[in-house]
């Protein structure tokens, strides 16, 4: 799978391409900047990109504006979003820039290497890798409705929010994959939500009714 | 006595060339000037600090805004009023020296004058002979001595009081003046501040932040080669070296951060003991002089303390100095810190040599800070201050 990597510092860039390598990936270019990036993008037509939210050369939001640019330019270009810090706008706004995969993650979970993979992979499907930072800052502020939810509801919830499939969940919380199915059954029946397909579309709707539920 | 006979006698002259000079005077710069001149003039009379620092006066403290010209309408305002204070205070003090003046002349010289133009004591009583000149002389001399004595300095401080009463800002003036001043320099405070939360923020997410990604990504990758069959051995222990590597730049990185915050030292040993170390350190010979500083506070201490140390650094290296001396003083509410070196001089804020940076700091506290480093030496670099919290 070929990857354009989007980071200015070298320990960084030089331990991703390391870490990357050794899980068969294949990286193709690594820019240090927002315009180089767009260069390699367009250059390589890579699988999937990881992006720094700071770049050169005001180290503000370079990166996120760089990656709806390059999704913009590139239809379905699957971006993956490091960050040293939690930011739920920027995780709102990769996710209403339509088509692909996106995930927006703490840089920390890069050293988790086998979740880490794990959500690239997801990502370059067209799936989608939230932070569980970034989504237990979305619930806590969701307010009334979530407090409705049992324990393991909230547990399921905040796994499917980050981009989890079925068998995924199953799997982290150690139940079976019918017990999901009725978790999320009850989850969108006590939030009012339509049930959609699993995958993407099922994590914008929760996505999205955190964000609203916020917004109230 | 004579000061006061002095001051009155000059402003009868200022009144009346103030009417002479009518015409000129409506150049509001040279109106400005002019009232400017009175005021100092009666401030150094009547003893004040000086005139051109009202705000001192209202608060204890110096403007910081430096000298306050009078406002132009009351430089106006002064133009009528002097010429007829002038006028009124300074003619009895003429006459008074002018008659002590005929009788000097008169009591030896009287019999030099024509009969018809005797020279008159007592307004009215022509000198005709000896005796009346030996009486009547020194008896005026005496009477007006005695008066000019107990009537100048009264008058003289009468006159500079209205003087400094037309031409100084009502304290109304020099409280919305120390207002406009303290919200400038909030806003720069401010700013400042900012800029070195950012620039922290920066340090630490840069700097030691990325760092430990780094690290914990290659540790990471170590765990895993570390269980692949067959090990690689090397690899393995390449990444513990980097990661072993990365851990201590880490925490030099993360010293220099902190030390740029709040220098540890000044924690532990106070503003004496921190200079002294960073004294003791300096590649130059340096004497350190550190008077009664009292309470301090800690944003002061860390300012003066950054400025000291940057200050010797740029010593050692740029200045080829062979001796530089430190001295803190504290007055009331301003401490004061002076360092000094006998190099080759020429140190300038647009040299990057650091003085930007103190400049930076200093500001940021209200403080001033002043070069004198000309071509050839010495140096001396003056960072003053507040601290009368």
């Amino acid at each position: 799978m070929r990857v354009v990597i989007a980071e200015d510092n070298v320990l960084l860039s030089t331990g991703l391409e390391l870490l990357l390598g050794r899980a068969g990936f294949q990286i193709v270019a690594i820019a240090d900047d927002a315009v180089g990036f767009l260069a390699a993008v367009r250059q390589h037509r890579p699988d999937v990109t990881i992006v720094d939210v700071r770049l050169p050369p005001s180290f503000r939001d370079e990166g996120i504006r760089a990656a709806l640019q390059a999704r913009r330019e590139h239809p379905g270009l699957p971006v993956l979003v490091l960050s040293q810090y939690v930011e739920q706008q920027y995780a709102a706004e990769l996710l209403s820039s339509t088509g692909g995969g996106v995930g927006y993650l703490l840089k920390d979970r890069v050293s988790r290497v086998d979740e880490f993979v794990d959500a690239l992979r997801r990502v370059a499907a067209g799936g989608t890798a939230m932070d569980p930072d970034v989504i237990a800052q979305l619930v806590q502020r969701a307010g009334d409705p979530i407090a409705a939810l049992t324990p393991r509801e909230h547990e399921v919830l905040a796994l499917m929010a980050q981009g989890h499939d079925n068998n995924a969940i199953a799997a982290q919380l150690v139940i079976t994959d019918n017990g999901v199915h009725k978790h999320i059954g009850n989850i969108f029946a006590k939030l009012g939500l339509a049930v959609t397909d699993s995958g993407h579309r099922r994590v914008l709707a929760v996505l999205a009714y955190l964000n609203a539920a916020r917004a109230t | 006595m004579g000061r006061s006979g002095v001051y009155l006698l000059g402003s009868l002259v200022s009144g009346v060339a103030t009417v002479l000079a009518l015409p000129l005077l409506c150049i509001l710069r040279l109106a400005r000037f002019w009232a400017n001149w009175h005021r100092e003039r009666a401030s150094r009379l009547l003893g004040a600090a000086s005139a051109s620092r009202p705000v001192r006066r209202a608060t204890g403290r110096r403007a910081w805004a430096g000298p306050v010209t009078v406002r132009t309408s009351r430089a106006l305002l002064w133009l009528p009023v002097n010429a007829m204070t002038g006028v009124v205070f300074g003619l009895p003090a003429l006459l008074c020296v002018g008659n002590v003046v005929l009788a000097v002349i008169a009591t030896p010289l009287w019999w030099a004058f024509g009969l018809e133009d005797r020279p008159r004591l007592f307004i009215d009583v022509p000198v005709t002979g000896w005796a009346t000149a030996l009486t009547l002389g020194p008896l005026q001399i005496l009477l007006l001595t005695a008066l000019a004595y107990v009537a100048f300095p009264p008058l003289a401080r009468a006159h500079a009081r209205i003087c400094l009463a037309v031409l100084s800002d009502s304290t109304e003036e020099q409280l919305a003046e120390r207002v406009a001043v303290l919200t400038r320099t909030r806003a720069d405070v401010l700013d400042a501040h900012g800029a070195e939360l950012r620039r922290i923020e920066r340090d630490l997410h840069d700097g030691t932040q990325a760092r430990l990604v780094a690290i914990a990504m290659r540790l990471a990758v170590a765990r895993q080669a570390f269980s692949d069959n067959p090990r690689d051995e090397r690899l393995v222990e390449e990444l513990l070296r980097d990661a072993h590597e990365g851990t201590e730049e880490a925490m030099t990185e993360l010293r220099g951060v902190i030390r740029s915050v709040y220098p540890p030292i000044l924690a532990d040993r106070g503003l004496d003991g921190a200079l002294t170390a960073v004294t003791t350190g300096c590649g130059v010979p340096t004497r350190l002089d550190v008077g009664d500083l009292d309470r301090v506070p800690p944003a002061v201490e860390a300012v003066v303390y950054f400025a000291v140390a940057e200050t010797l650094t740029n010593v050692t290296r740029h200045s080829r100095a062979t001796a530089a001396g430190v001295r803190v003083s504290r007055t009331a509410d301003r401490l004061s810190v002076l360092v000094t070196d006998n190099g080759t001089g020429g140190a300038d804020d647009r040299r990057g040599t650091g003085i930007a940076g103190i400049r930076r700091r200093v500001l940021a506290l209200d403080g001033t800070l002043e070069v004198d480093s000309p071509a050839g030496g010495p140096t001396a670099i003056t960072v003053e201050l507040p601290c009368g919290w």
